[in-house]
């Protein structure tokens, strides 16, 4: 099959042939249709997020069933699914509390000492958190993902394997925000937009978004902010401070910089929750105002939106189709594997949503 | 001759012991490689020297700052 290989950090993927596994009894081959290009990946691209090399990174699809290993009852060939990074055992005490994202069940990989899902020749090809979409098949565990009802555009559903449900599921899971609140959202990539979008949904009176770009201002105006800041032109905490009388009861950090994680506290009122959502670079402190837990602040951590990904994507799939979810906006391209560098050095300038590749049905 | 040691960076579980005691390693080589919320991290060498031990075993659990393999270089 082709995929687009990382070989080496901070140089352009490759497109190669690399060869594929068979599914083990509870594996499934995946056919992706689409797979949208993340800010995410750029992390592990830049070495901010270390990973072995060489891999195939792409964590946000959805495809069409291919095959299906011996003891998979779930999906048959032809299904619709998304596939998703939270992949869970089913049976460890954080799947069986019902915090399945949170699952560290290394048996939904293959063992060390087993045959690699992916190989070029004798080499090992590192599957990316258990998903790697940037390639014409996908060997994962079953319970990386979902079946979706066939109406639902895989483009915009591929979506929903990642940044829709990191920024919906943190406002809906993690932060579980309340009618009326105050919420404000610092960074409009896909999964702030998404989160800004999910802050609607939920009912929030007050969805402020923050961003440098006014273009994506825009666009979170059209998924539900009542206002926008363009932190670039000035004090943003400062700017939240006053159209809030005093701050917000919900936060959330997009982006990944300790900078923005610190604002998200700064921003909040008394009693306010600040959810960080980006993947801040490993080794990367955070510091706090100490005095400021007198005023019963909090402050979280958000993987994945918190999901119970089974539940969860069946539900923005009907979200979309009822107009309530809005995807069509957050789809700036659609390209081929082959452009994929392309993409990613358009996520580096934060000018555009998403890049979506599409592969041939 | 010193010894440098190689905390972790994160809390995680220890996926594959990449390198054997005894094994030469320049700087960026990976000597083994933890789990940690579905990604796979690898822990490289520091610095040229010789692997003289690894200090978990595949599998362990390990939290941040933990020593997990020490160098003589």
């Amino acid at each position: 099959m082709k995929a687009a290989v990382l070989r080496e950090l901070n140089k352009p993927l490759e497109i190669e042939e690399v060869s594929i596994s068979k599914p083990g009894p509870r594996e499934v081959l995946v056919r992706p249709i689409a797979a949208g290009v993340c800010h995410s990946d750029l992390h592990f691209l830049d070495g901010s997020y270390p990973y072995p090399l060489p891999t195939i990174l792409g964590h946000e699809s959805a495809g069409i069933v291919e095959e299906v290993g011996s003891s998979v009852t779930y999906v048959k060939k032809g299904d619709h699914v998304i596939t998703c990074l939270s992949a869970f055992c089913g049976h460890c005490d954080k799947c069986l509390t019902g915090r399945l994202s949170l699952c560290q069940s290394p048996e939904v990989s293959r063992a060390p000492e087993d045959e690699p899902r992916m190989k070029k020749g004798d080499e090992t090809i590192h599957q990316f958190l258990n998903l790697s979409s940037f390639a014409e098949l996908m060997l994962i565990h079953e319970h990386a993902l979902v079946k979706i009802k066939e109406e639902m555009p895989m483009d915009r559903a591929a979506l929903i394997g990642c940044s829709t449900t990191t920024g919906v599921g943190a406002v809906f899971h993690t932060a579980k925000v309340e009618p009326g609140s105050k919420v404000a959202v610092i960074g409009c990539g896909g999964v702030g937009l998404a989160a800004i979008n999910g802050a609607a949904i939920a009912g929030a009176g007050m969805v402020i978004a923050v961003d440098m770009m006014d273009s994506k201002l825009d666009i979170a105006k059209s998924l539900g902010a009542t206002h926008t800041i363009n932190a670039s032109q000035g004090n943003a905490v400062g700017e939240i401070i006053e159209l809030t009388k005093g701050g917000c009861d919900y936060t959330f950090e997009a982006i990944g910089l300790k900078s923005t994680t610190e604002q998200a506290w700064q921003m909040l009122g008394a009693g306010g929750t600040a959810t960080v959502i980006g993947m801040i670079p490993v080794g990367t402190m955070v510091e706090l105002h100490g005095v400021d837990f007198l005023s019963e602040k909090k402050i979280q951590g958000s993987n994945m939106g918190s999901n119970r990904f089974r539940v969860d994507m069946p539900r923005f799939v009907d979200f979309y189709l009822e107009g309530r979810l809005h995807l069509d906006q957050m789809i700036s391209q659609h390209i081929k594997l082959e452009e994929v560098n392309n993409a990613l050095n358009a996520l580096k300038t934060g000018e555009e949503a998403r890049h979506i590749i599409m592969f041939e049905e | 001759m010193s010894t440098t040691e190689i905390p972790s960076e994160v809390t995680g579980r220890v996926w594959k012991i990449v390198l054997d005691p005894g094994a030469k390693v320049d700087e960026g080589d990976p000597i083994l490689i933890l789990e940690s919320m579905k990604m796979e991290i690898p822990v490289e060498a520091p610095c040229k020297g010789i692997v003289t031990e690894i200090c978990v075993a595949e599998g362990d659990a390990i939290v941040e700052d933990q020593i997990i393999a020490i160098l003589e270089n």
